[in-house]
């Protein structure tokens, strides 16, 4: 496998779960075992009642495009993306109630704002497996 | 309760650094000391009648000290009691001038001075750092930065509200109007709706036109209490009200993309002024993306929610206009000078109080509303959002 050209998240103690899980084909969003908040991104603490105390919730992987853009132009820090121009990112909100940006894996003219969607996942290097979406039904 | 006036301001012309086509590269500092000159220049004071005041720094795009606002009155020899440094990035002049006038108002300082320079032209290289979010869970996924969430947004009005291509042109064509004449602009050429429409897409929906140039440039403001601002200057412009508000609706995890804290930041400027919006006569909104000035123009108050396309249809939003907006060209014309970017339309709505914006002057003008946003918030709009209303006695 070639060199892996493109920005990579950094994985740190209150996300490495996370990451693993995705390796293992499993999307996960942070809940909160005080008072039931599901956040995405990853916090190190609860945005609704501040408790330190997080577990995970292994997320359906469906949810619905709240809204989406077709990437046409790349900027400087991701040249590596230019080979896939023009592309589909979208804020994806999940059933379980929490948004996330995500590519979908779709030419641009079969995307609309609602539409269902299901996560993938695409390994990027041994430690990072991105999570991707794509139209479903 | 203590007033505050504006008693100076300075905006340089902007640059996008094209040595090839005859323009200036300064540098960061040499915009810093370019707008104190000409305060200095235009009150008659002298930097020993700075000793004790405030003085607000701006941030900037290119990674500067972490102790950067230290730096930048000790190139310039300033000697101030009070010296804070904003990091709201597109409100950054706004928020300064909050704090300024609430230092001011607490008997700390008897002036403040705010200073905003940036040079995005003069980048090469390192980029500017961002947000871990950004880094960790946008760029991943091919995230282009501000265009992508800007295009979000729009791409969600259009859904919700159905607004044309023509209503985001309107704000585009309308502003470089404006911009054609005011001097200090990058932009001046006049544009048509055609030439807006057929701009190329960049991050659909949103086209090349939409979208605000980088230019260096500097700005500043003074800011004093009314029992010394006379003897700075006669052409007083009051701060009549201000408002703020960050990180609206802060738990929800599905918030509404076509919204901002705008909203709560004019209700309590309006309140604090005693004015209606129906007396504002101007209206300077951070304009970074077409779709972010719409979002403002409703969250002010100027028109309902998801109205907008035909209140933009109907009204007519250059200088001589029923709501003049942006009336300096805004940063869609005149350009983004990064992280001092929100100093110009304050500074152009203190310029219009004082009658000195010459052939865009607004006439008959009592109140100008600004207001600004700044830090692009995951799955919303904006983090920082403010408002400030001048004029009035
Ligand atoms: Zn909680």
């Amino acid at each position: 496998m070639s060199e892996y050209k493109r920005p990579l998240p950094q994985i740190t103690e209150y996300t490495q779960a996370f990451w693993q899980a995705a390796k293992n084909g499993q999307l996960m969003i942070q809940e909160c075992r005080r008072c039931g908040h599901k956040q995405w991104y990853p916090r190190p603490s609860c945005t609704s009642c501040g408790s330190l105390d997080l577990g995970w919730r292994q997320s359906s992987g469906k949810g619905s495009i709240h809204s989406f853009t077709v990437i046409r132009r790349v900027v400087a820090n991701s040249p590596d993306f230019q080979r896939d121009i023009p592309f589909v990112i979208a804020e994806v909100d999940l059933d379980e109630g929490v948004r996330m940006y995500a590519r979908v894996e779709a030419s641009p003219e079969q995307v609309r704002v609602g539409q269902r969607v299901k996560v993938s996942f695409r390994e990027a290097t041994p430690e990072i497996t991105l999570y991707t979406f794509s139209p479903s039904a | 309760m203590t007033k505050i006036f504006v008693t100076a301001y300075a905006e340089t012309p902007v640059s996008r650094a094209r040595v090839d086509k005859g323009e200036k590269k300064l540098t960061i500092e040499q915009y810093y000391a370019w707008a104190l000159n000409m305060v200095l220049e235009q009150t008659g004071l002298s930097l020993s009648d700075f000793r004790g005041i405030g003085v607000g720094v701006t941030g900037s795009a290119y990674p500067r000290a972490e102790i950067w606002s230290a730096e930048v009155v000790q190139n310039l020899g300033l000697e101030p009691r009070l010296l804070l440094r904003g990091d709201h990035g597109g409100a950054n002049g706004a928020a300064l001038l909050v704090a300024g006038a609430l230092a001011i108002q607490a008997g700390y300082v008897d002036h403040f001075l705010i200073l905003g320079a940036d040079t995005p032209m003069n980048i090469t290289g390192e980029a500017a750092l961002t947000w871990r979010y950004e880094l960790d869970y946008l760029m991943p996924v091919g995230m282009m930065g501000p265009n992508s969430m800007a295009a979000m947004m729009m791409q969600r009005q259009i859904h919700q509200y159905g607004y044309k291509p023509e209503h985001y042109g309107k704000i585009s064509v309308s502003q470089r109007e404006n911009a054609s004449k005011n001097p200090n602009a990058y932009f001046r050429t006049p544009l048509k709706m055609e030439e807006y429409l057929n701009s190329p897409l960049i991050s659909d929906p949103l086209r090349m036109l939409d979208i605000c140039p980088f230019v260096n440039g500097g700005f500043a403001l003074l800011l004093s209490r009314d029992t010394v601002a006379k003897k700075v200057t006669d052409k007083l412009v009051k701060v009549a009200g201000f408002g703020s508000w960050h990180n609206l609706d802060a738990s929800n995890s599905l918030k509404d993309i076509t919204t901002t804290g705008v909203k709560n930041a004019v209700k309590q400027a309006l309140e604090m002024s005693g004015i209606k919006l129906k007396d504002i006569g101007l209206f300077n909104a951070y304009d970074d993306y077409t779709p972010v000035v719409i979002m403002q123009l409703e969250d002010a108050g100027f028109c309902e929610k998801g109205k907008a396309g035909k209140f933009l249809e109907e009204t007519d939003i250059t200088y001589r206009g029923e709501l003049p907006l942006n009336t300096g060209g805004g940063l869609l014309s005149y350009g983004q000078a990064g992280m001092a970017g929100g100093m110009h339309h304050l500074v152009e709505a203190v310029r219009q109080q004082r009658g000195e914006a010459g052939e865009r002057q607004v006439k008959d003008l009592r109140y100008s509303l600004v207001t600004s946003v700044g830090a692009l918030e995951h799955g919303g709009t904006f983090i920082n959002n403010y408002a400030i209303i001048f004029g009035g006695e």
